[in-house]
């Protein structure tokens, strides 16, 4: 059953005009990041009277930049790491043992899905132990955030791997280590690829972490230094655009190359195929 | 085999640091509320009901509660209806169709501080584009200072996240369409079911496990919200569009540590009170499949 030829251009004037408005503000970001202080602050959709660098050149000059990213970077893949590896392990033995203590330790991770994160009582948890602002306390918040999602993603994936795997391996006289590392993980690897990207992209834009738990301004992630960039710079717009372009250009990047893996990655346990 | 004989302590890191950095906190959050903790007192003192007290005094907390309800209801309802709308032009044949759903997601994995800076500029009442458009097409009377104006910065909050999270629900959705049987839809309409009658009885049974996660999703997603009421409106005009985390953080740089534990518990009890009942609907609906 095929919609009618008026009936379908109507239906592509929609999606088209959704498309155009998703789009506007990303270019207009970049548009006016290469605008003076007078022209960027009229935040116009035409191009520049004159091509400006000197944004970009005041972002580098006086944000950080570098050390931003790298703090952004360190944070993403050492919590992607952790996530991936404690969340395999624990799914591993959850779904397989499925007893009432698996099923309880389950549940846990489920109600960690929707309930919202105490911030306040964690800072004073990171003073406590000593390790308050400290790189381990961040990767330690995230990965305790994000492995309820990752958790749930893979148990349901390991429902899929068949048992009698595992007793081939055990009957070959593998150990449970080798069982895990050598059959289950590598079994496992795509969902790993989406539990890295759901936790690299949470990781990059979140603001809420280390707004409360990084006093330290050599630790803050690019992220934080956008929101202090604009604290103290909110006056000239140009620059201020040509630091979102910085913070976003990455991530954009990275989703534009892997985009189906990505959408898959961030649908992914929403849909039961 | 046996199933006892899988060794518990690979649970073992993972069960520590959610109980550590996640549980923990949570069950001190539970004290703290009941102390005076804060920036100038010496040492941290139990003080029953005081902070509750004080707080249910507070006509901010009814703002921040009535804005959070209504935000997390019209994004919820609205994103739905959009990705849903979306998702259902898109899965008729169109022309290039992954590229309109790279677009749609797009605004999903960019950073939503980023997104309230741009959206601060989209409203600005003399340049920003939605009064420069509604001037140049003759409707200037309705151009509005969307941010400073009480009547409308929560009407323009909610429509910057609808702009942020509706292609996430479309791609859900879409994903749900995919299973539906083309030959089932095909050999209704030959039976002569009008569109609307196939989508009652047809499509939307078919998608309920998409709807149930997007209803969740959205949620728990828009009670949450922070970083974008932060950046455009910092819960101002007054207190007419604080949410639980402008709150939060506002007591919170004042120094009053058990007093934000406080107001972040209600949150907690909030979230939870209309999370689970769904949560327990999602998990129906698994058992029927």
């Amino acid at each position: 059953m095929r919609p009618s030829r008026s009936k379908q251009l109507g239906l592509y004037v929609i999606v088209l005009l959704g498309a155009l408005i998703i789009l506007v503000p990303f270019y207009m970001i970049l548009v006016n990041s290469f605008k003076g202080i007078r022209e960027s602050a009229l935040f116009g959709m035409g191009l520049p009277t004159e091509w400006l660098m000197s944004n970009y050149e005041k972002v580098f000059e006086q944000g950080n930049i570098l050390r931003g990213f790298k703090n952004s970077f360190l944070l993403a893949g050492l919590t992607t790491v952790c996530v991936n590896l404690f969340a395999s392990m624990a799914a591993f033995v959850i779904q397989r043992r499925n007893d009432r203590w698996m099923r309880s330790l389950y549940m846990t991770f489920i109600l960690g899905l929707i309930v919202p994160v105490s911030i306040v009582p964690t800072i004073r948890l990171m003073d406590m132990l000593g390790i308050k602002g400290t790189y381990f306390s961040m990767i330690m918040y995230y990965t305790a955030v994000l492995l309820p999602f990752s958790v749930f993603l893979l148990v349901g994936f390991m429902k899929q791997i068949p048992r009698e795997l595992d007793e081939a391996a055990l009957m070959e006289g593998a150990s449970f280590f080798q069982l895990y590392t050598r059959i289950i993980l590598p079994l496992l690897v795509t969902v790993l690829v989406t539990v890295s990207i759901v936790v690299i992209v949470s990781v990059w834009n979140d603001f809420f972490g280390p707004f409360y738990l990084v006093t330290d301004s050599t630790k803050w992630t690019i992220v934080l230094q956008i929101f202090n960039f604009v604290s103290l710079y909110n006056t000239n717009w140009g620059v201020v655009f040509a630091f979102m372009v910085i913070v976003v250009a990455p991530v954009l990047i990275i989703y534009l190359l892997l985009q189906r893996y990505i959408i898959d990655g961030l649908t992914a346990g929403s849909v039961k195929g | 085999m046996e199933r006892r004989r899988y060794p518990l302590y690979f649970s073992a890191p993972a069960a520590a640091i959610f109980l550590v950095f996640f549980i923990a906190p949570t069950l001190f959050g539970v004290y703290y509320s009941f102390t005076n903790w804060n920036i100038h007192a010496d040492n941290i003192r139990f003080i029953g009901f005081d902070n509750y007290a004080a707080l249910f005094q507070e006509p901010r907390l009814g703002k921040a509660l009535s804005n959070t309800l209504i935000f997390a209801a019209a994004v919820t309802v609205l994103q739905n209806l959009i990705g849903l709308g979306l998702a259902l032009v898109m899965n008729e044949s169109i022309r290039m169709r992954n590229f309109f759903r790279t677009v749609f997601f797009m605004p999903y994995v960019i950073a939503p501080i980023v997104i309230g800076y741009v959206f601060r500029a989209i409203y600005h009442p003399e340049h920003g584009i939605v009064n420069v458009i509604l001037n140049n097409v003759g409707l200037g009377a309705t151009a509005q200072d969307w941010l400073n104006d009480p009547k409308w910065a929560l009407f323009s909050i909610i429509v910057t996240d609808l702009w942020r999270v509706s292609g996430f629900t479309m791609v859900i959705y879409l994903a749900g369409l995919q299973f539906i049987p083309k030959d089932l839809l095909e050999s209704a309409s030959i039976d002569g079911a009008s569109y609307r009658h196939r989508l009652r009885h047809i499509i939307l049974p078919l998608i309920a496990a998409s709807t149930t996660v997007n209803i969740l999703l959205s949620l728990i997603g828009s009670m949450k919200v922070f970083e974008m009421v932060m950046v455009l409106t910092d819960g101002g005009p007054g207190y007419t569009t604080e949410v639980f985390y402008t709150y939060i953080r506002s007591t919170f740089s004042m120094g009053e540590m058990g007093y934000s534990t406080a107001i972040n518990l209600v949150l907690f009890l909030l979230v939870t009170l209309v999370g689970l009942p769904v949560l327990a609907a999602l998990k129906r609906r698994e058992v029927e499949m």
